[in-house]
């Protein structure tokens, strides 16, 4: 009662707002997005109905990827580290520069929006997904290793069970990721879909279809993440357990072991770009090979070009990573201490990451400017979502029985947070901060090319005009190089906290 | 456990052959047709009465008639025009000569084909209490565009005697709303769309074509491949033959253009008033006293000549190779 109170003050507020501002045509209010959904209601489900069906079957294959991925490194810990980077690398990849690829392999259809929306969702589920499947105690893993049984059981019986609520928090966290997905991948030349109208609307100037198609796009979102929570809640039977396990012998890997492992997946890397491009037959024009981009790196300008946008690039991205990772941390602790006020919060945070960045970062841009704020701000807001749901499944992972001992003691919920459930959020934390790493890199240039027109975003849209591949595909190759190198050293800090609080986590 | 992996699998079974069934249905579907050869035709942009000539030759079966199956695919942000042709998947492209001569730099073998727009659409939009009419009205003027157009501003700068560091230049997408908002004076975009969408929303605006003021780029204009222009002449003809009696139609009733537009693309949120009024916009932009004389897209010498004087103050080195009339000349004769 007291929420549809909130919704329904916060609404004629609005509108009356809009009404003092009637005269701009920048302005509108829920009026008359109403009745633009009304009088445009058949194209809007038709476009809904489009994206929906292009979004759910990415999800579908970005789920099942994820699902073989994260099994195929529990079984094969040898590779789980390359696995990992290979996908890191897929996720990384600019949709400047996989959406004219895709669009030349599938032909017009619906192809490349289903891929872009799979590709959307496959790493974050993976990386959840990994930390659930490790989630479990020494102790069960013995008493199947006493029975004799190796790790093919160990996975079905012991780890995809543990693994369930991260899988759910993954999927969660995937649901408005590949509705964005879908609507990005309309921009390949898609006929029809929530996308295509946004475009139009933006260029025409259309505000109120603007704002329409935000909230369509975010109900739609946010009834995704209800329903997989819904779900979640009535299929998992599994409460968490302690988890003790025994400190491994901390020996760091040796410095030359870990060269030549970086060199294996450089040149791993290289020849699956060059192998797949050539075993498609996409031409030279605009699928550059290694070699081509190595040549084009030679050149002095070239790289001065290419470093300078890519600083100016950096400079944004960090801020707004480091904001959003520790706004959604720090809002998952609050909401652990003040649990009342979740109710309010958590709406607006999911409706918040489910609107679209393609229609909210020229919004956002225009409130608070070209300069770096409105981008920083657009990074936090896509990477404050993911590390709040992931850290507040987290600090819930905390055992009942170490819950119990802190009740029985009658300590008070600061002292539970800080010594309890802040340790046991910390696995979640990490995979989430490391999940930021592409999504920062993603919004910033996304947010470059579609609103700000900045650093390496613009570089690499300008190649639609100049035909200046070679750009396009050092700018991807640098990036991909950002990306990891980012996520290894936050893969090196979390190792070392994890040594200590989380011991199951760390190979 | 074991039975509930038996029926996943009898379950995938079943649906993997539903979709192969879903698959081999269109195959089935030309059986009863006559046999025309299935080309794609790859637009510039997002579908609009832009392309309204193709639209009525389609929709007339202009190409139907012609032999061929033709495939309108539309463009977009992240659609360029340059792979699918180069990669063969479409038989022609719309592309302009900028665009053009820059990938065939970058190694693309193109050929411009012919002209859809005589004109250059490139224009500098303002509020009409606040007007650019003239270049020299730019001076002190806030400019909005992409950074990245910063060329087409020096080109209209040199061709008209006025110092560009006079303009303020300030970085917006392109997007109306910072013209509307006062955040700058006047922006720099093509005459067709986003003065067209001002003027709709009821904000009164003036326009200045930079191709009046000496700013000759080729705009439209049809690129295919050297490959394609010599193993695929037939084809590349029948196609701009089409497009010509599509195109000529266009000029007799823009308005029914735009009307047969709305109707083919119901999912693309197009209002027939915008249309219909960017129709119109575009008419002058295509037919000049040249068309008139030889018919649709043509190009002379001299034109030429013109582009690559332009094209080299944007930075650009072409040659009049890059232009080819004889597949326009087959199409017209």
């Amino acid at each position: 009662m007291r929420s549809a109170l909130w919704v329904l003050g916060i609404l004629v507020f609005w509108e009356a707002l809009a009404l003092i501002k009637a005269q701009s045509v920048l302005f509108t209010g829920p009026s008359a997005i109403a009745a633009y959904i009304y009088s445009n209601a058949s194209l809007l489900t038709r476009a809904g109905v489009a994206t929906i069906h292009n979004a759910a079957w990415g999800f579908f294959w970005g789920t099942l990827s994820a699902v073989l991925l994260a099994s195929i490194a529990m079984l094969l810990p040898r590779i789980e580290r390359a696995l990992s980077s290979l996908s890191l690398l897929v996720f990384c990849l600019p949709l400047v520069a996989s959406g004219p690829i895709l669009r030349v392999l599938f032909g017009p259809g619906e192809g490349p929006q289903i891929t872009l929306a799979a590709m959307a969702v496959s790493y974050t589920t993976y990386l959840a997904l990994l930390v659930g499947l490790r989630a479990i105690p020494q102790a069960w893993g013995d008493l199947l290793a006493i029975y004799g049984r190796g790790a093919w059981m160990m996975l079905l019986r012991i780890r995809a069970p543990a693994s369930l609520p991260y899988l759910f928090v993954g999927l969660q966290i995937a649901a408005p990721a590949a509705i964005l997905g879908a609507m990005i991948g309309e921009f390949t030349g898609a006929e029809r879909g929530l996308g295509v109208l946004t475009l139009r609307a933006m260029r025409g100037l259309d505000v109120d279809a603007t704002y329409a198609l935000a909230i369509l796009a975010a109900t739609i979102a946010l009834l995704a993440y209800g329903v997989i929570g819904w779900i979640a809640r009535r299929t998992m039977g599994y409460a968490p357990v302690i988890l003790l396990t025994p400190p491994k012998d901390n020996k760091p890997r040796l410095l030359w072991r870990q060269l030549l492992g970086l060199a294996a997946l450089t040149l791993c890397v290289l020849l699956i770009w060059q192998v797949s491009m050539d075993a498609f037959g996409l031409n030279r024009f605009f699928a550059k090979r290694p070699v081509d981009v190595l040549a084009y790196f030679s050149q002095p300008d070239a790289r001065a070009t290419l470093f300078a946008a890519f600083l100016e690039t950096l400079s944004m991205t960090v801020p707004g990573y480091l904001a959003g990772l520790l706004l959604g941390a720090g809002l998952a602790a609050v909401l652990m201490l003040v649990p009342a006020w979740s109710r309010g919060v958590m709406p607006v945070a999911v409706a918040l990451r489910a609107v679209p960045i393609i229609t909210t970062a020229p919004l956002i841009v225009l409130a608070l400017g070209r300069g770096t704020t409105g981008t920083i701000t657009i990074v936090a807001v896509m990477i404050f979502f993911p590390t709040l749901i992931a850290c507040l499944q987290g600090l819930r992972q905390t055992p009942g029985q170490i819950v119990d001992v802190f009740n029985s003691y009658g300590a008070g919920r600061m002292r539970l947070l800080l010594t309890a459930q802040i340790p046991s959020m910390l696995p979640a934390f990490f995979a989430s901060a490391r999940m930021a790493v592409p999504a920062a890199l993603l919004a910033v240039t996304t947010t470059e090319w579609l609103a700000t027109g900045k650093g390496i975003g613009m570089l690499m849209a300008l190649t639609a005009s100049t035909s200046n591949y070679n750009m396009l595909w050092s700018c991807v190759a640098l990036l991909s190089v950002a990306a990891v190198a980012a996520y290894a050293l936050i893969a090196g800090i979390e190792r070392l906290v994890l040594r200590v609080y989380a011991t199951e986590q760390v190979r | 456990m074991k039975y509930s992996i038996k029926t996943t699998r009898r379950a995938f079974l079943q649906s993997a052959a539903a979709l192969s069934a879903t698959a081999a249905w269109p195959a089935l579907k030309p059986a009863f047709a006559k046999e025309n050869t299935a080309v794609n035709l790859q637009l510039s942009w997002l579908h609009s009465v832009q392309f309204g000539g193709s639209y009525i030759a389609k929709d007339k079966g202009y190409w139907k008639d012609l032999g061929l199956d033709v495939t309108l695919t539309q463009g977009g942000p992240n659609a360029p025009v340059e792979p699918p042709v180069v990669s063969g998947q479409a038989i022609m492209g719309i592309s302009a000569a900028d665009y053009a001569a820059s990938a065939v730099a970058e190694g693309a073998p193109f050929k411009i084909i012919a002209v859809a727009m005589q004109k250059n659409p490139f224009a500098i939009a303002s509020l009409t209490d606040n007007p650019v009419n003239t270049p020299a009205d730019l001076v002190g003027k806030r400019i909005g565009m992409a950074v990245a157009n910063t060329p087409v501003l020096k080109a209209l700068c040199t061709l008209n005697n006025v110092d560009i560091n006079e303009i303020e230049i300030v970085p917006t997408q392109y997007d109306p709303a910072p013209l509307v908002s006062g955040q700058v004076d006047c922006l720099l975009s093509w005459s067709t769309d986003l003065p067209v969408a001002m003027t709709m929303q009821g904000v009164d605006n003036t326009t200045m074509l930079l191709a009046d003021y000496g700013y000759a780029v080729h705009s439209q204009t049809y690129i295919a491949t050297t490959d394609t222009l010599a193993n695929r002449r037939d084809q590349l003809v029948a196609l701009l033959k089409g497009e010509i009696m599509g195109w000529n139609d266009y000029q007799d009733d823009t308005g029914a253009a735009a009307k047969l537009t709305v109707e083919m693309f119901p999912d693309a949120g197009l209002d027939l008033p915008t249309q219909e009024l960017q129709a119109s916009r575009q008419e002058e932009l295509m037919f000049s006293e040249l068309t008139k004389e030889y018919g649709f897209g043509w190009f002379t010498d001299e034109t030429v000549a013109e582009n690559i004087e332009t094209l080299g103050l944007l930075g650009i080195d072409v040659s009049a190779d890059l232009w080819d009339r004889s597949v326009l000349d087959e199409a017209l004769s």
